[in-house]
């Protein structure tokens, strides 16, 4: 008998009979898929749209000669020309405008220099194929803008017609002297993105004689390395010389974060899946225990019995991986918006179109899905192959659970922990910089524990269930010892079911307990640093969808302090800085004036130290993760590329800062001027007279200042509420997979008990027939539901804040630091229990129901 | 070889000697009235419109320029141009806008070396900013006209190019070589064809091709004599390919000016030459 007729004849009939467990395993590893393929898609997409915007925007150019953020003189554009084997040197500036009215969507500019940069560029103005009525009118005039065609379809905007932009200088107009075609820079960023003449752009932008970038082509023959150097050595230190490619690595590292975050809910996903999987194929065979044994019988060998069940697991599994494929591209959809904006706000404007994926990507996808559920199926597959066709049709009793409780599987979960607490150990003590301190290695730890903790399910159900039955069933009179004495006899069965809640609540309860650490530590930061009253800026502090600050001159400085009521204003800029090839954040401000009303967080150093040591000198202090990722320690020096070579800075304090996870380097406004000669600042923190209105002050703000540029006043108060929003909203994701996962959970549940119910339909007969009533069965049902959401909650509350702590070691304490703390949620530990336990009884309703009503007569003579 | 020279081999036609069919002197008399049509080659055609553009390398000129874009509108603009010659082939050029009012004091200087090696640079007075326009730009568009940097720069260097005439024609009652001009450099163009009119020794007409593609042509009209120098008061330039043309009338033209070094100076670029 082969493989495919059994599958036709045996399977398909039971494929029928069990659609709702069928569809509770194809969803299980739909989801495990789908979370595993939005990661790659999402990954993918932001790296291919980011490279292509590069891409489009270098154009030929080989290299980039770049310095630090603020941009750098134009003057060394003169020496690169002179550099010989250099074909073409061109500038290049990169700023954001956004639209002042309207749809204020944020733009890219790019300033050029129009008369030579087609030499690198796919585009010219002089071109044919450009629309640009008046190609002198565009160069004479300062206020000339080209935009795409794309945008200006968007926008509702013709040529010539004026268009009113917040720019560093507050809002400008323009007049549109020409549309591009979509090639080369018209193409990036969705087309949001403007051609400007570079001296225009410095004009209109403050940028003074400072210029971003150089593009750098060869001529024909000459060596990429060797160029580098030739270039290298003529500017002075601290200049970036690199191919555009490195632009990409660095925005890879940005996306490690989300791929580990994701990457940890896939993991869980799957192994849900593989649970559900067990699960299904467990009652399978022990519902079709008669006809393995009547196939046995006509000879059937056990071989096949095996091959049958991992055959119909695979195509099931085939299915749940190809859904899950799908399923992982809306999963992609939601979730792409969120990072491409993180790369927006540090790199350069990106907008994904399509999304990308690769085949390769896909294949492993579904590759794991599918393996996982067959080895999920391997041992209730091999079970079924023991089952002695005698025993099978004579109908005599079969449990696993003697496997589920033996010896070997008590010691494998008890190996599993022990080696998630090994491969811990190795994470927390392996060199920065060692393969072992990668998220792979935390990933492991974590599928060790959850894998040993879940083989402990069985024994866990058994001592729960013991446990109930001593001490609690006897308060629930006849209902709860016969759901104890239910849930004891079908130990395996019913502790796959509370594996999977176990999962999902351990899945729900880290999560929780990570985002409420987070919250809490960010809140408590963001007090400690944040005294302010009003926060003015160009942008709104916490702007989503594309929408990015316009620096506004120090110039303002001196009319916000002139506002009646405002006691105190003060700059902070956000620059960054290339420190050992990663981008770190510079903290920028007045930092005598900050501490005397921010306490701030130091974990090395005090607030004295750093008011002693760090205003007007070239002291800074770090963050904790800045500190324990490079080794630094208090009175260390760090070298930082400045427009005029490297300067030494010597560290004064180690402080707490969640600002960024690369890095936090706080520094005084006035040293960073002096290095950087950049006065530009993205937000004015303002206090407040004593006794004063805030909300007058701020009318007043706008009153003043609101019609040159647009301006936000922001009390303090309400920006740290909306942190507290964007945070929780930037977890929607992670939590809408941990609901789905505890729904799906929760289906298991049905289906073990609808087996379950089936199972005992004789003793059901029994039990109605001697008397008892209709509502006990129903309390039956839902008590013994309820106990295994209890058993699976109370392991996955356990479990869920071991993982979350270690979470938090692994992905957030090496990026932030020691200081910040795992906090446990007391409420959500307490909720996941309740929710555990209530829904597991919910889904145990319909069971209930069936069992109810059983007809005494057909259950008595049920076989 | 002249014409002259040819016939003034005598024949000696004896009938008792040898007979010399009377066809064949007739061919023989076609045959030299065709070589001699092209007893100019194309290179020396050039070498006279170069020694008539040297001519009016000293001058100064008042040029109107209309612009008339593919939907028909219009933008005018007036400029003045000043050269001077310099020792050999060197040459200097200032050129300054006066309409309309944006493009006001905007100006272009060249510095040549020789036909070959020029220096051109642009002022912006918005800007306050000179701007160095490198030499591969030649080609393109002279501020939004149909005209090339290299039309309004000055006579390009014959050593880069290659003539060939093609035919003689006659174009608006004046007798032309029709010369087919082919770059040994790069540049925009694949090859031109220009009529130059006889022994007036300047471009009455002029086609740009690229490949076989006629792209751009133009036409100059309206030819006077200033101070013994022919002149074309009125251009035309068309590009096919975008639909755009430009028409230039030259007000005023003065030759044989003196004017001082320092007017053709970058510091005078920014003082509008004033």
């Amino acid at each position: 008998m082969n493989l495919g007729n059994l599958l036709r004849h045996v399977s398909l009939k039971h494929i029928r009979l069990q659609r709702a467990q069928l569809f509770i395993a194809i969803s299980g590893i739909c989801l495990g898929v789908a979370a595993m393929g939005s990661v790659d898609i999402v990954n993918k997409s932001v790296i291919h749209s980011f490279e292509d915007s590069i891409n489009h925007v270098t154009g030929r150019a080989a290299l980039q000669i770049t310095e630090g953020e603020s941009g750098f003189s134009e003057k060394i554009l003169e020496l690169v020309q002179n550099v010989p084997g250099v074909e073409y040197a061109v500038p290049v500036i990169e700023t954001n405008a956004n639209f002042s009215g309207g749809s204020e969507r944020s733009l890219m500019i790019l300033g050029i220099d129009v008369l030579q940069d087609h030499k690198i560029r796919d585009y010219s103005i002089t071109d044919e194929t450009a629309d640009i009525p008046d190609p002198l009118l565009f160069l004479a005039k300062a206020d000339s803008i080209l935009l795409t065609r794309a945008m200006a379809e968007r926008e509702g905007i013709k040529m010539d017609q004026e268009i009113r932009l917040q720019t560093v200088l507050g809002i400008k107009t323009f007049r549109v002297r020409g549309l591009l075609d979509p090639e080369g820079p018209a193409k990036v960023a969705g087309g949001d993105i403007a051609v400007m003449d570079i001296y225009a752009t410095q004009m209109v932008f403050g940028k003074e004689d400072r210029i971003d970038r150089i593009d750098v082509s060869f001529l024909p023959g000459e060596a990429l390395d060797t160029m580098k150097e030739r270039i290298q050595h003529v500017l002075p230190e601290g200049y970036t010389v690199d191919t555009p490619a490195a632009r990409t690595r660095q925005v890879e590292v940005l996306l490690d974060r989300f791929r580990k975050s994701m990457g940890l809910i896939s993991l869980m996903a799957v192994f849900v899946g593989m649970y559900l999987i067990y699960n299904a194929v467990s009652i399978s065979v022990v519902q079709r225990r008669k006809e393995i044994g009547i196939l046995r019988a006509l000879g059937v060998q056990r071989s096949e019995i095996i091959r049958l069940f991992l055959g119909e697991t695979l195509v099931v599994s085939v299915i749940g991986s190809l859904l899950g494929l799908g399923l992982g591209f809306v999963f992609a959809k939601l979730t792409i918006g969120v990072v491409t904006q993180s790369i927006t706000d540090m790199y350069l404007k990106t907008s994904v179109g399509d999304l990308a994926f690769s085949w390769m990507d896909v294949a492993r996808d579904a590759g794991v899905g599918i393996l996982a559920s067959l080895a999920a199926a391997v041992l209730p597959a091999v079970s079924s192959a023991r089952i002695t066709p005698i025993s099978a049709i004579r109908a005599m009793p079969y449990s696993e659970d003697g496997i589920l409780l033996g010896t070997k599987i008590k010691v494998a979960s008890a190996l599993c922990i022990f080696l998630s607490a090994l491969v811990f150990a190795a994470y927390k003590t392996a060199d920065v910089s060692s393969f072992v301190r990668s998220s792979a290695t935390m990933f492991a730890s974590v599928i060790l524990l959850m894998l040993g903790v879940s083989l402990f399910t069985p024994v866990f159900l058994k001592w729960s269930t013991t446990f109930f039955l001593r001490y609690l069933s006897p308060r629930l009179g006849v209902g709860g010892r016969l759901a104890g004495m239910s849930l004891q006899k079908g130990i395996s069965r019913n502790a796959v079911a509370v594996a999977a809640i176990f999962f999902s609540i351990s899945l729900f309860v880290s999560s929780a307990n990570v985002v409420n650490t987070l919250r809490n530590s960010l809140f408590d930061w963001l007090d400690s640093i944040v005294r302010a009253d009003i926060l003015v800026s160009s942008g709104h502090p916490l702007a989503t969808g594309g929408s990015p600050f316009i620096p506004m001159p120090l110039e303002m400085l001196k009319e916000l302090e002139e506002i009646p009521g405002v006691l105190s204003a003060e700059p902070y800029r956000k620059a960054y800085l290339s420190y050992k090839g990663r981008k770190i954040l510079v903290d920028v401000f007045d930092v005598g004036l900050r501490m005397e009303y921010c306490p701030g967080m130091f974990a090395e150093g005090t607030r004295e130290d750093v008011v002693r040591l760090v205003p007007g000198r070239n002291n800074i202090f770090v963050n904790e993760g800045l500190a324990a990722r490079y080794g630094i320690k208090l009175g260390d020096s760090l070298f930082f590329p400045t427009p005029n070579g490297p300067v030494r800075f010597g560290v004064a304090a180690i402080a707490v800062s969640y600002s960024s996870d690369s890095g936090v380097v706080g520094m005084d406004i006035n040293t960073y001027r002096q290095h950087w000669h950049d006065s530009l600042v993205d937000v004015y923190e303002l206090r407040v007279k004593p006794g004063e209105d805030i909300s007058r002050v701020r009318a007043a703000i706008l009153e003043k200042m609101g019609k040159e540029r647009k301006l936000f006043a922001l009390d303090a108060a309400e920006f740290k509420e909306e942190v507290k929003k964007m945070l929780n909203r930037s977890f929607v994701v992670t939590n809408a997979v941990n609901i789905i996962t505890l729904l799906i959970a929760g289906f298991g549940i049905v289906i073990t008990l609808l087996a379950s119910v089936l199972e005992r339909t004789r003793e059901i007969g029994v039990l109605r027939s001697i008397g008892m009533k209709r509502a006990q069965v129903l309390s039956v049902i839902i008590i013994e539901s309820a106990l295994l959401g209890a058993a699976g909650g109370l392991l996955g509350s356990t479990t869920g804040l071991l993982v979350g702590w270690l979470e938090l070691e692994a992905f957030f304490r090496s990026d932030f630091g020691a200081s910040i703390t795992y906090q446990i949620h007391y409420a959500s530990v307490a909720w996941a229990i309740l929710l555990s336990v209530g829904f597991s009884a919910l889904a145990g309703f319909y069971p209930a129901r069936r069992a109810a009503k059983t007809n005494i007569v057909e259950a008595l003579s049920y076989e | 070889m002249s014409r002259f020279s040819i016939l003034g081999c005598r024949l000696r036609i004896s009938d008792e000697r040898r007979h010399i069919p009377t066809w064949s002197v007739v061919l023989l008399i076609l045959l030299l009235s065709v070589t001699s049509v092209h007893a100019m080659s194309g290179r020396e055609v050039y070498e006279k419109l170069h020694e008539v553009a040297k001519k009016t390398l000293d001058h100064k000129m008042d040029v109107s320029m209309t612009l008339f874009d593919k939907g028909g509108g219009t933008r005018n603009r007036s400029l003045v141009a000043y050269a001077k010659r310099g020792d050999g082939e060197a040459y200097k050029v200032l050129v300054l806008f006066n309409t309309p009012p944006d493009l006001k004091d905007v100006g272009f200087l060249v510095h040549a070396r020789t036909f070959a090696d020029r220096d051109l640079w642009a002022y912006f007075p918005e800007f306050k900013k000179i701007r160095r326009i490198p030499t591969s730009s030649q080609d393109d568009s002279f501020f939004g006209t149909d005209f090339s940097y290299d039309d309004f720069g000055g006579p390009a260097n014959l050593d880069d190019y290659s003539f060939k005439i093609l035919k003689e024609e006659v174009l608006d009652g004046k007798p032309c070589f029709v010369v087919e001009v082919t770059p040994k450099i790069h540049r925009k163009f694949t090859r031109y064809v220009s009529w130059v009119a006889k022994d007036l020794w300047i471009h009455l007409k002029i086609e740009y091709y690229q490949e076989k593609e006629l792209y751009r042509e133009g036409e100059f009209t309206e030819v006077r004599m200033v101070d013994d120098i022919p002149t074309a008061f009125k251009g035309l330039m068309a590009n096919r390919k975008t639909g755009h043309k430009t028409e230039f009338t030259l007000e005023d033209v003065q030759y044989h000016t003196s004017f001082p070094d320092d007017l053709f100076t970058q510091r005078s670029l920014e003082r509008a030459g004033k």
